[in-house]
């Protein structure tokens, strides 16, 4: 399912066209309560039909930020535009955009079918168009015995399914999602994620997702904006921001990886790193470095093999250690291995046969050894 | 040894109220309804009969036996009592209309003040209480009399050339009872609204509601409890209130409390004034009734 998710979308890439103007534009956007800054001198550009995924710890200002596009927050300066069109002064219910809130934000006298058609009633849609819309909306979120239902006698997860409903039911342009499947079970949330991108797909809809889960991140968006302290760090496709990701913060909150620190002591194409701890890294980048220059060697624990012995094929970037730990996932096994310098590295392998691995066990020597373009070298 | 002694302790918690209930409403209600069923007598007290203890059985009997409804077939028989319960209704009802137009935009605003300022808000509503009921009502004769501040500042500003005659009108009436129970309806309508998730108006606003739209849809059926709470708080006194179409009131204005007064107080007619009180309080069990549904729906919808 994750597969097709991504293939649907190959020839996707209004970004890299020189000429496509963004549908949604943030222009140095800063947002501040009283002294506290929120959203910090932000710039951004979402395009049409993009499925756009915000990441960032708690805290970091997505939902500022997209209750500044639906027009809850005005912007302390900055220009936010839509289509072209300066949204400053434009109230919520002028604009184009749906959002489900955070919160739910569930009108509790109503039943879960009034809520749903509450949006499509301001519009005064006809009647049986409401119905048949309606209904589609709660078969899309499996919630067709409980339409009668009044959301305090739903489940978290049921209420969070009719608020997605409720904001999907106009079809806008464009919707604002803030984590929209946080509070649904593993199996659920693929099955909705799959829906959302066939109903995006299908609609020609922008969507703007804010979510916790990377995993999420990854399979469903078009390109992922990591946020911090109300900056953007990175956007980029799911490939790009895993395989190379722009900074340290990046690198560590998207998936898990193994940073080292050194100096660079042979810049060039193939770069030379040494660590502190004597250990000398040889890998390929494109990253532009002095001698000298103090930098980080990011690595994820799949690119890392282990061996029990020594390996004779590669020369380079091989380091031994102790294992330290050793954590069963089923798909996969990580190890955790115990340079002499005391830094832990993690290695995750396949578990591809049962029991087809080396038996390697706690405090044995493992040799781990990586490609010269297994990781990436990071300045910041 | 441990169970039973705490069994009766929580049976003694519920039966407790129960007693009260007894005590200050069921037992003088009973007493009140005894002398309705009495004749007027030149006596103390002055009606007919009483029990005379030491008559025994048989003098309860004889006392039972001379118990009538005359009083209740005298309320039908003269239009006074008639018109005084259908104004006083009306008057109280036209109150609480009057005292919710001020009162819902009193208590959204402070619902939607900034948090530090709404103690201080709550205190000024709560603020009257602090002095005597019948002194603010006197006061109000200051101000609304002939020669009284408020004639006195309009024509100063040169609204008007003539004093408005206000007191001793039914006008006078509803300003003193929208005055007075002001608080009664701006608490338990102020206490919903602050409760309700602010967002909700904006997911309104998001699906397509103008602000008017919004609150029509949103905000004031989310207040409905608290708004029924505060119509009875205000209506079930106002149909009996005496104070303040006594003080505020014209010779004219008719409502039920007065006449209770003056049959009991210039009539010395306890029984009829029984009468009146008992046929008051069935006239009364409608809303409280309704009052106390509402109660049960706003406690459910807490939840
Ligand atoms: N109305 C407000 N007044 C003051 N501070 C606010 C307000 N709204 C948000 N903030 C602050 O702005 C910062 C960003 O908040 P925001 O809700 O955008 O975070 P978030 O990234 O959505 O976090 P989460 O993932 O926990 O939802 C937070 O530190 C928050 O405390
Ligand atoms: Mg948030």
């Amino acid at each position: 399912m994750k597969k097709s998710l991504g293939s649907i979308r190959k020839s996707f890439a209004p970004w890299l066209d020189p000429k496509a103007e963004p549908h949604i534009s943030f222009a140095d956007v800063t947002k501040k309560f009283g002294d506290f800054v929120a959203v910090d001198n932000l710039s951004l550009g979402v395009y049409g039909r993009e499925f756009f995924a915000l990441l960032g710890a708690s805290g970091c200002g997505k939902s500022t930020l997209l209750r500044m596009l639906a027009g809850f927050e005005e912007p302390t300066s900055g220009v936010i535009t839509l289509d072209g069109q300066d949204m400053h002064g434009i109230p919520p219910y002028r604009r184009p955009v749906n959002m489900m809130f955070q919160s739910y934000a569930l009108f509790p006298h109503m039943t879960v079918e009034k809520n749903i058609a509450f949006g499509l009633k301001q519009d005064r849609m006809a009647r049986s168009e409401l119905d048949a819309r309606v209904d589609e909306m709660l078969k899309l979120v499996k919630l067709d015995q409980f339409r009668g239902r009044k959301p305090d006698q739903l489940s978290g997860g049921q209420r969070q399914r009719v608020a997605l409903a409720r904001s999907l039911a106009k079809k806008p342009k464009v919707l604002l999602l803030d984590e929209p499947l946080g509070a649904l079970d593993k199996k659920l949330r693929e099955e909705t994620q799959f829906e959302l991108v066939d109903v995006q797909q299908d609609l020609g809809m922008t969507f703007i997702v804010v979510t916790h889960d990377q995993e999420e991140a990854m399979t469903m968006a078009d390109r992922i904006a990591v946020m911090k302290e109300g900056k953007i760090l990175q956007v980029a496709t799911p490939e790009e921001v895993y395989e190379a990701p722009a900074s340290r913060f990046v690198a560590d909150f998207i998936g898990s990886v193994n940073m080292l620190e050194g100096v660079v002591s042979k810049p060039g194409g193939t770069t030379v790193i040494e660590t502190q701890s004597g250990l000398v890294i040889r890998t390929k980048t494109d990253q532009e470095t002095a001698e000298n220059d103090k930098v980080w060697f990011a690595v994820r624990p799949e690119k890392l093999r282990v061996a029990s012995k020594k390996p004779k094929t590669t020369s380079v970037n091989t380091i031994d250690g102790e294992i330290w730990d050793i954590a069963y996932l089923g798909d996969m096994t990580t190890f955790h291995i115990r340079l002499d310098g005391g830094q832990i590295l993690k290695a995750s392998v396949i578990n591809d046969a049962r029991l087809a691995q080396e038996q390697l066990t706690w405090h044995d020597r493992a040799w781990v050894s990586f490609a010269e373009d297994a990781g990436v070298v990071l300045t910041a | 040894m441990n169970r039973p002694l705490s069994q009766l302790f929580n049976r003694l918690v519920i039966v407790v109220p129960y007693l009260w209930l007894l005590a200050l409403f069921l037992i003088p209600f009973v007493i009140v309804f005894k002398i309705s069923l009495s004749q007027p007598a030149t006596a103390m007290p002055p009606y007919v009969p009483t029990f005379e203890p030491s008559e025994g059985l048989a003098g309860l009997w004889t006392s039972l036996k001379a118990f009538s409804f005359d009083n209740y077939i005298w309320l039908t028989e003269d239009a006074l009592y008639f018109n005084a319960y259908v104004s006083s209704v009306f008057i109280a009802g036209v109150s609480t209309f009057l005292t919710l137009l001020v009162g819902f935009p009193l208590a959204y605003g402070m619902a939607r003040a900034p948090t530090s300022l709404r103690p201080l808000l709550l205190m000024l509503v709560i603020l009257p209480f602090w002095t005597s009921f019948l002194i603010r009502v006197y006061a109000w004769i200051g101000i609304l009399k002939p020669e009284g501040l408020l004639n006195q500042l309009l024509m100063a500003i040169g609204v008007i050339n003539e004093p408005l005659i206000i007191l001793n009108t039914d006008t006078a009436v509803y300003i003193g009872i929208v005055y007075s129970y002001l608080p009664f309806m701006v608490l338990p309508i102020y206490s919903t609204l602050e409760k309700m998730d602010y967002s909700l108006i904006e997911a309104a606003q998001d699906l397509g509601c103008r602000p008017v739209t919004a609150f029509w849809k949103i905000t004031f059926p989310l207040s409905v409890p608290g708004v029924v709470a505060g119509c009875m708080l205000v209506f079930i006194p106002a149909v009996g209130e005496f104070v303040i179409p006594d003080l505020l009131g014209g010779s004219r204005t008719l409502m039920i409390g007065k006449t209770l007064w003056v049959e009991f107080f210039s009539n010395r007619d306890w029984p009829v004034s029984s009468a009146v009180a008992v046929v008051l309080l069935l006239i009364l069990v409608v809303p409280i009734v309704l009052f106390q549904q509402a109660q049960a729906r706003a406690q459910e919808a807490g939840k």
